[in-house]
């Protein structure tokens, strides 16, 4: 591969944005109201995410229904086509898309207030229909965005950033070029607060730099949360209008 | 005097009238001969009437056989009766609503999930599920059972639980009274549930139940200081 | 379907109640790691871990395999880590996907083979079609907790206990020496990740952890089986002596204040340093005594001069 200039001297990303810059964040919600309770198609940069949520519905197994709270499943579907390249392999089974489906629903089952629906089951399918960078974040986000839709109770939104580390200089919302050439951070925060739901880092960061990293990263999510929460009040006083009719 | 017993020896009883054969012992059928299947020590109790005989010898996992107490944890509720766990990893056995005392088709117990209860195996039988009961069954009175509220169980060998329940003489609970107050049950299938009066006096007795299963009761009473005093100090 | 362990209420509460008081059941501190009982085997690359009860055995082993397509210049590196009923009987025989087994596996691929622990490119014998193979496998023989920090700790042993034979290459011919007849080459091992894990707990209610301002939440470092099951939370963190951050996993679980994570991280420093250094104590002590007569053994000093 040739050598990218991932960050120019004149402070310039590979795509023209500044180093705190997020990438283009469109969502709409309720995009398939008679196939699912809830959903959301998120466009996160090149990342578009349609995800669906059904339920609290009866569980599909006896034994899945718990006595005391529900249960929430998360099937992660990244298509074949996702990429510039077709992958030959399915990667239903792949160890990589069942860990980031155990932490998806490691993430939600925490914020969502599942004591409210004993007996259910709540199951998340997400597509992705075209990757670029930073998926585990427009993951969250899509989640969040369709649970919300389907009115199911959480305690806030989660809303997630992935964040790298050029030399010294963290790079907000990274892209699959600047992702492949450096370390990423992911991290998920729960509304306006600083607790951090999710984080995982892949490859090496200094441990003195990584603080400033997850400071970036949680102002980043702050941003993406009132992304996501100008989108819903848009959408909100949209279906207000058309009720009052 | 301890006599060890392995598969294959041969059990001398004095006198061969009204024997009662229990744990390790298998009567044949044809020859009439008592024969030890398990390894363990011989104990021949001529004290009563008739002459028990039977195997002292430690297991790991617990078999329900009736007349036992338990200490279970409630794993499911249904129409009629709870699902409660004995042992982890084996099959749970059955407690009826109506196996509690004052039971009625109308009062109903109120035990959740997750509860821990003391009770007594009432059936046990081979081909069915076992099933236990809170109720002293011959009087259908309140006899001790039921929900064991806070404490905390500490899972120990089922030797052990039998040394503790039975044995009279054994130093162990005695010693640990001098120090603090406390609650106990033991459940036979080797759980020891136990509560004092506050939360790091329970932790100084879970701790110390673990640490004399593995010691000669001789070790005991310097045990019981160490670990009281161990706590006394992380608390300033 | 397995049958799980079952916790009473009680006994969870208990737990909680006990960490309130600032005390764990086994008398440890919160940020106290078990003690790591390293023990090398007779033979090169055979390690077994021992935290407590729990038990670790890793072998490292290689082979002459033909190295990936778009890859000619690099080595294989494969870490095996499959639990069977061996370690505790919640464990399935064959069925690793489970949600436990899968992230201690990911995170230790992450934290040895991703992060370059292991020098590949010396790995290759002739670019393209011959290199080493070289196979970590992870027994669990044992299971009360901390898998990922004890398999971590072996591994890394392994690969730096190590020694492949030795190779000379003329042309396309390859020719193996038999550790009798040359010695053998310790592997390249760029830099040494150590795993740390802390479990979460929430003393209060959820609503406590979410809005509240107090952070009450309890942080254990390495924590027992009877802890694992009632934790509200984990984070993974790998670190190396050189102060690099090699991997975090914190896969969702309890919310936790940012500030309160980094917390975790130095406290985390400070055990891997210790490790690190444990571990080559270990590896120095071992060649000593293998090398034991090698005064003796030498002609060096034959003659007098």
């Amino acid at each position: 591969m040739s050598r990218l200039e991932i960050y120019s001297p004149e402070g310039l990303r590979l795509d023209g944005r500044r180093w705190n810059e997020l990438r283009r964040f469109e969502s709409s919600i309720n995009t398939h109201p008679d196939a699912a309770d809830g959903s959301s198609y998120l466009e996160q940069g090149n990342n578009k995410i349609i995800t669906l949520v059904t339920g609290p519905q009866e569980p599909r197994l006896r034994s899945q229904a718990s006595f005391s709270h529900a249960s929430v499943s998360v099937n992660l579907n990244i298509t074949k086509f996702s990429r510039m390249e077709r992958s030959k392999a399915s990667h239903r089974n792949e160890r990589r898309v069942l860990e980031m489906q155990t932490a998806l629903v490691r993430t939600f089952e925490k914020n969502v207030m599942l004591h409210l629906y004993p007996r259910t089951s709540i199951d998340i399918q997400v597509h992705v229909l075209q990757q670029d960078g930073g998926l585990m974040s427009s993951l969250i986000n899509g989640i969040t965005l369709a649970l919300i839709d389907a009115g199911i109770a959480m305690y806030d939104y989660i809303s997630s950033v992935s964040v790298g580390l050029y030399d010294t200089t963290p790079l907000l919302d990274m892209n699959s070029l600047e992702e492949n050439a450096m370390s990423s951070v992911t991290l998920a925060v729960v509304g306006k607060s600083e607790k951090l739901s999710l984080l995982l880092v892949e490859d090496k960061i200094p441990l003195d730099r990584f603080e400033s990293v997850l400071a970036i990263g949680i102002a980043g999510a702050h941003r993406v949360r009132e992304l996501m929460d100008k989108e819903l009040r848009r959408h909100g006083q949209k279906r207000l209008a058309n009720a009052s009719k | 005097m301890v006599n060890l017993i392995y598969p294959g020896d041969s059990i001398s009883i004095p006198e061969r009238t009204n024997v009662v054969t229990g744990p390790g012992i298998y009567l044949d059928p044809k020859s009439q001969h008592l024969k030890p299947i398990n390894v363990g020590i011989e104990v021949i109790d001529p004290s009563k009437r008739v002459t028990s005989v039977y195997l002292d010898f430690n297991s790991k996992r617990y078999i329900p056989s009736e007349g036992d107490f338990v200490i279970g944890v409630i794993t499911s509720t249904f129409a009629d009766s709870y699902r409660v766990s004995l042992a982890n990893f084996s099959t749970a056995v059955t407690l009826s609503y109506m196996a509690f005392p004052n039971a009625s088709k109308k009062n109903r117990p109120t035990l959740k999930v997750g509860d821990l209860l003391y009770a007594r195996v009432s059936k046990a039988n081979k081909e069915l599920e076992a099933e236990i009961e809170c109720v002293d069954s011959s009087t259908g009175k309140d006899a001790g059972y039921g929900h064991l509220d806070g404490g905390v169980v500490v899972d120990v060998s089922l030797a052990f639980c039998r040394e503790l329940l039975f044995n009279n003489d054994f130093p162990l609970l005695k010693l640990i009274g001098k120090r603090t107050e406390f609650e106990v049950a033991i459940g036979l299938n080797g759980k020891i549930w136990i509560k004092a009066a506050d939360i790091l006096s329970t932790l100084a007795c879970y701790r110390i139940i673990l640490d004399c299963e593995k010691q000669p009761t001789s070790q005991y009473s310097e045990i019981i200081k160490n670990r009281f005093k161990e706590l006394a100090n992380s608390a300033d | 379907m397995a049958k799980d362990i079952e916790i009473s209420v009680s006994q969870g509460r208990f737990l909680i109640e006990t960490l309130k008081q600032k005390v764990r059941l086994d008398g440890r501190r919160f940020d106290q790691m078990r003690d790591v009982d390293i023990e090398l085997g007779k033979d090169r690359g055979d390690v077994m871990v021992t935290m407590g009860k729990t038990r670790v055995h890793c072998r490292i082993s290689c082979e002459i395999a033909q190295p990936y397509e778009d890859r000619p210049f690099e080595g294989l590196f494969v870490i095996s880590t499959e639990t069977s009923p061996m370690a505790g009987p919640q464990f399935e025989n064959g069925n690793n996907t489970g949600e436990d087994e899968v992230l201690c596996s990911r995170i230790i691929e992450k934290a040895v083979r991703r992060s370059g622990a292991l020098d590949v490119e010396g790995l290759c014998i002739v670019a393209g079609s011959k290199c080493w193979a070289v196979r970590a496998d992870v027994h669990f023989l044992n299971c009360d907790g901390g898998f990922i920090d004890a398999s971590c700790i072996a591994v890394m042993t392994g690969l730096l206990h190590f020694k492949k034979p030795d190779v000379t290459v003329s042309g396309e011919r390859v020719t193996v020496h038999p550790p009798e007849e040359r010695e053998p080459v310790p592997l390249g091992v760029l830099h040494t990740p150590i795993c740390v894990t802390f479990s979460f707990f929430n003393p209060e209610d959820t609503e406590e952890n979410i809005k509240g301002e107090s952070n009450n939440e309890i942080s254990l470092i390495d924590a027992t089986l009877s802890e694992e099951l009632l934790r509200d939370g984990t984070l993974t963190i790998t670190l190396n002596k050189n102060r690099e951050v090699v991997q975090v996993s914190k896969a969702g679980g309890l919310p936790m204040d940012a500030l309160t994570l980094m917390d975790c991280c130095h406290k985390a420093y400070n055990i891997v340093e210790r490790l690190t250094d444990q571990v080559q104590r270990v590896i120095k002590e071992d060649e000593q005594t293998r090398n034991q007569y090698a005064a003796i053994l030498s002609s060096e000093n034959a003659r007098e001069s």
